[in-house]
């Protein structure tokens, strides 16, 4: 076997340039790095783009973006009814029959074109790239070739995490890469004979520059703000954010406004609208800027398997305010000394109160955490270690 | 006079009995109706269309008839919009009888007075049939002109203290002595019905720490109603006191001497309320010469108005630093808010002052000074923070707007709220509870291990 032979396809079940979505993007990025260093590399997806509809938005057939071979295939994504009894299930702690979990995940979004396709064509390939774990596209066809398949895991610990269903995938895959140590112990403690796996990291891009002031001045921001980035929905902590931030607010303790771009209903509660500024998706520029702008990054998900946007946000120098519910991301502050997390309303206020009386001391609590991510999230380094592990996971003539 | 009246012991029936008293001095003719029996001279269920209907026909033949007005006397329990409309109808038939009728306000709820509902109507029309209204603040009159419609020459503030009379004729230290209290202790005093929304958890809670050095807090009152959650609450005080040294919950039957004994015993009259128009204990406690600390509600702030020794909070932490600054000396160990650290003394005690300062607000004692007591709340606190981070549940928001999906969602919501709402008070309340629950374990576990129980005798 030699170095950077073979076809390596990347398997996101949605792809493209304006996707939110944490393991898509990075997925996205490191097809583009590896196929930089000299890797034969394409993209198999579907032709949907958002998760929650799953409905079929381009055209299936093969295209080349931005010079990167997409082979798309159509979705049906028409969920059955007892498709939500069944996650609510999951979600409550219900215990599930294997029966009854295969019926939901199959009862969900599925792509049988691109199951077959690999079906049919998986010789041509060294190695599948499959995120995130709990997809049925990552599921299903990452066992159609399990000793090509690797796992860009995104492991958090959430109820879908701990179905036995998932367990022939953690256990029989050719690798897992793991973007942490919590999420590597999170694997190791709900598998016994986890299949082999690395902490690999994740990278980041590193802006060349930052304008906040102009941000500021093209969306009309004044004052002082906090922002969150990403999917406005419920699982990633949103819509509680926007309560308590509101409720704080009610009190007249609350010296700040809240930017938020990314995807996803706003919805803020009553009386506090004027509160909430949406500037939509931004490219990656201006997302820079915008997080180089605030007085605070707020991160409220508790399912984060490594939540690049802190990253950003410790780039731009900006300190972050994090649910400590999410062992990864309260790693990441305590190993970086950059970020503060909150385990209820009041230590979030309490948190939210340091940046307000104390700003110049917030904004040198962040400075080590630029320094953080540029010794252990650049991209150069996670591409080693990714290229590393492929090789030794599979191999061309497998 | 239609109110509650004594010996029920009623911050209500207190005020009316001395307006009573205080007309028959001016030689009025007065004679009293109360919801239930008492020293009035009649008695009648007043709750419901058929309580005010009966009242309509007792109304006749008085020149003036007073009210005293608290919805629970004349409203069911989460009365719905039929029931408002049809309990307005009555009343405003039996102030239609009555040559003339004032109305004392001591608790009105101002939404459901606005709007373009039957009820909303008929409710701003039973307001616009009284010919006085008396409130105890200026914001209550301007409440009233915007919510029901009533011209302000109809509505009057009037001093609630104005007819103050001294039940007990003890000094303090007869008073202490009576009731067993050191007579060098500093005595804060919380004191009415224990029901959830007079707040005596966050007094409590906010005592937490500094029960040294002879300051005792003091939590005197009864259950009102014997309404569930009202004597949940009370037992869940009655707990939360047994953890904190200094703390004591009477709970029994208080008369308006024993009212007013207990007031005189205090240095500091506490009213940790979570929602309340005005307070007669506020009133009783100025007259008495005691120093007030109550928290910014309702229209506490305009009934201190001018008043020495009365320190509005706003918030737990408010409560908490005005207590500590009236307990002095007693509460030593317990220190002022420390400054945020600094980026350099490093994340960990920035976090810590975080944790620290939260678990203060949610009434734990914080001894900044003390290493080991400090990792004790940050270890007890990393315990609970699995319960903590689930938060209160709420009902879902219908949106806003005004789009048919809205709009059906608000219905719905309206129409299933008063039997989802039990459920969802519930649901806090376990999490509270639970949240507490561990707290104690993790602490108690901290402090050491449980002593073996001794054996018995034959066992």
């Amino acid at each position: 076997m030699s170095r950077r032979q073979g076809k390596v396809a990347f398997v996101p079940a949605r792809y493209g340039d304006r996707i939110v979505g944490g393991a898509e993007i990075v997925l996205r990025h490191m097809a583009f790095g590896l196929q930089k260093r000299g890797w034969d590399v394409e993209i198999l997806t579907t032709t949907a783009l958002d998760h929650h509809t799953w409905k079929n938005e381009t055209e299936p057939g093969v295209t080349v973006e931005d010079g990167m071979p997409v082979r798309r295939f159509t979705v049906d994504g028409d969920a059955l009814p007892e498709r939500g009894a069944l996650e609510h299930r999951i979600l409550t702690g219900d215990p599930l029959t294997i029966s009854e979990q295969q019926r939901w995940m199959n009862s969900g979004m599925r792509a049988p074109d691109l199951y077959h396709y690999i079906l049919d064509s998986s010789d041509e390939y060294r190695a599948f790239v499959f995120t995130p774990y709990p997809f049925w596209v990552t599921f299903a066809c990452s066992q159609i070739v399990p000793h090509k398949s690797v796992l860009w895991t995104c492991l958090h610990d959430e109820p879908y995490a701990y179905l036995e269903l998932f367990q022939p995938v953690f256990t029989g895959s050719a690798g897992l890469l793991f973007q942490s140590d919590p999420e590597q112990d999170l694997a190791e403690r709900i598998t016994s004979k986890l299949a082999p796996h690395k902490v690999v990291g994740c990278g980041v891009e590193v802006p060349a520059s930052y304008d906040p002031e102009g941000f500021r001045e093209r969306y009309g921001i004044e004052g002082r703000f906090l922002l969150y980035a990403g999917r406005r929905e419920g699982a990633k902590g949103w819509d509680e954010l926007l309560e308590i931030l509101a409720d704080i607010d009610a009190r007249g303790q609350f010296p700040f406004t809240l930017v938020t771009m990314g995807g996803g209903e706003v919805r803020p509660p009553a009386g506090f609208e004027g509160k909430v500024i949406d500037v939509g998706f931004l490219d990656d520029d201006e997302r820079d800027n915008a997080f180089a702008a605030a007085d605070a990054y707020i991160q409220p998900s508790r399912f984060e398997a490594f939540s690049r946007t802190i990253m950003e946000a410790w780039l731009a120098g900006t300190p972050v305010i994090a649910n400590g519910g999410s062992d990864v991301v309260k790693w990441h502050c305590e190993r970086s000394g950059a970020g503060l997390t909150y385990d209820d309303a009041l230590e979030l206020e309490e948190a939210l109160r340091f940046v307000a009386e104390a700003p110049e001391e917030a904004a040198a609590l962040a400075v080590s955490g630029r320094e953080y991510v540029l010794s252990h999230y650049q991209w150069e380094t996670v591409l080693d270690a990714v290229e590393a592990q492929i090789e030794a996971w599979t191999g061309v003539d497998a | 006079m239609v109110s509650p009246y004594p010996p029920l012991r009623d911050g209500i029936a207190a005020y009316a009995q001395q307006q009573v008293a205080a007309l028959r001095r001016e030689g009025h003719d007065v004679e009293v109706l109360s919801p239930g029996p008492s020293a009035a001279h009649y008695h009648l269920d007043l709750v419901g269309p058929r309580g005010a209907l009966a009242l309509a026909k007792r109304v006749v033949g008085y020149d003036l008839v007073i009210v005293q007005f608290h919805p629970d006397f004349f409203y069911p329990p989460g009365a719905g919009q039929s029931d408002r409309a049809a309990v307005g109808l009555a009343l405003s038939a039996a102030f239609a009888r009555a040559k003339r009728v004032e109305v004392v306000v001591h608790e009105v709820d101002y939404r459901y007075g606005r709007g373009t509902s039957p009820a909303a109507l008929i409710t701003r029309q039973l307001w616009r049939r009284v010919d006085q209204i008396s409130v105890h603040s200026q914001s209550e009159v301007d409440s009233f002109r915007e919510a029901f419609g009533v011209q302000s020459s109809h509505i009057r503030v009037v001093d609630p203290g104005a007819t103050f009379v001294p039940h007990t004729p003890l000094d303090q230290a007869q008073a202490r002595a009576s009731l067993g209290i050191a007579q060098d202790a500093t005595v804060f005093l919380s004191i009415g019905f224990i029901q959830p929304h007079k707040g005596f958890d966050r007094a409590v809670r906010a005592f937490s720490g500094m029960g040294r050095g002879g300051v005792r807090l003091d939590v005197v009152g009864s259950v009102r109603v014997e309404d569930p959650a009202f004597v949940r609450y009370a037992d869940d005080l009655e707990g939360l006191a047994a953890r904190i040294p200094g703390a004591h919950v009477h709970l029994g039957f208080v008369s308006d001497e024993l009212f007013d004994r207990w007031i005189v015993a205090s240095d500091v009259v506490v009213l940790p309320y979570r929602e309340i128009w005005s307070s007669s204990v506020m009133e009783r406690a100025l007259l008495f010469g005691r120093r007030v600390i109550a928290t910014r509600v309702g229209a506490l702030v305009e009934q201190a108005h001018e008043e020495d020794g009365v320190t509005i909070v706003d918030d737990d932490a408010g409560l908490r630093a005005a207590m500590r600054r009236e307990a002095g000396g007693g509460a030593e160990a317990v220190v002022e808010v420390q400054p945020w650290p600094t980026a350099a003394a490093g994340r960990t005690a920035i976090q810590e002052q975080v944790v620290l300062r939260a678990a203060r607000r949610r009434g734990h004692a914080v001894p900044m000074g003390d290493h080991h007591e400090v990792s004790t709340v940050v270890g007890t606190g990393a315990v609970s923070a699995p319960l903590r981070r689930l938060g209160d549940v709420h009902l879902p928001d219908p949106g806003h707007g005004r789009g048919l999906r809205v709009l059906v969602r608000k219905v719905v919501r309206k129409v299933t709220a008063w039997q989802v709402q039990p459920v969802v008070d519930q649901l806090n309340a376990v999490r509270r509870a639970s949240v507490e629950s561990v707290e104690r374990a993790s602490e108690a576990g901290q402090d050491g291990p449980t002593p073996a129980p001794e054996s018995r005798p034959g066992g």
